[in-house]
């Protein structure tokens, strides 16, 4: 199996924040294949470990989170994703 | 009736205890001089109660969100209406109208939330969600 780079590509976002709204649907637009996660849907354990790997990853508890490779990306920002994603 | 815990109305928005305006009385509306919520108030033998307005509806935090604009001077963008419909779908999906932008379902962060009546906007420019802003 060939491995893709978009297997690298994560979001975690809140299904509540128009911002993650915007980031999942300029990523849909692009035709960006990438596994998004609503950490807001998520409960108990699975939710308390997602938010600490965010915190380690972020330093802080704000999203949308985009992870492309080793690039982070916080907040909605078209002009970062469109850098790391060579659009 | 003069209700005791010096005629002060307790918010339950913001948490915030107010003098009632003069004059109003029981029965009557007001407005939370801090977050801008209106509230019912009611004679009670331990002080003023105030009910929220419309609780849970949309108008209510419509109506709050622009009182606390203009209670601060602070204005919006062009954000305002998705950032409402996110307002709306966390009070749907948790409960209240908790900050769209935070994983946070307390009190706390009901819109307009602690850090924001606190002074984030002067600080930032901005609230978390961007929905008040600082006049340019
Ligand atoms: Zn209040």
């Amino acid at each position: 199996m060939v491995k893709h780079m978009t297997d690298n590509i994560k979001v975690y976002a809140l299904s509540t924040c128009p911002y993650c709204r915007r980031t999942k649907q300029f990523l849909k637009d692009n035709g960006i294949d990438c596994d998004i996660v609503d950490v807001d849907l998520l409960e108990g354990k699975e939710q308390d470990d997602l938010l600490d790997e965010i915190e380690r990853i972020t330093g802080k508890q704000s999203f949308p989170v985009v992870l492309i490779g080793s690039e982070v990306i916080v907040g909605h920002n078209e002009e970062k994703l469109r850098k790391a994603l060579g659009l | 009736m003069t209700p005791s815990g010096e005629g002060r109305v307790f918010c339950p928005v913001c948490s915030v205890r107010f003098p009632p305006p003069k004059g109003v009385g029981d029965g009557e509306e007001v407005m939370c001089p801090v977050c801008g919520q209106k509230l019912l108030i009611r004679a009670s033998a331990d002080g003023w109660t105030g009910d929220r307005v419309g609780k849970y509806s949309d108008q209510e935090i419509l109506d709050r969100i622009d009182a606390f604009a203009r209670i601060r001077g602070y204005v919006f963008n062009e954000m305002k209406a998705e950032i409402i419909e996110g307002l709306i779908d966390k009070r749907r999906k948790f409960g209240d109208f908790y900050c769209p932008c935070r994983l946070r379902h307390d009190g706390e962060h009901q819109c307009p939330c602690r850090p924001t009546r606190g002074g984030d906007v002067e600080r930032d420019g901005r609230c978390h969600c961007g929905l008040f802003w600082m006049k340019t």
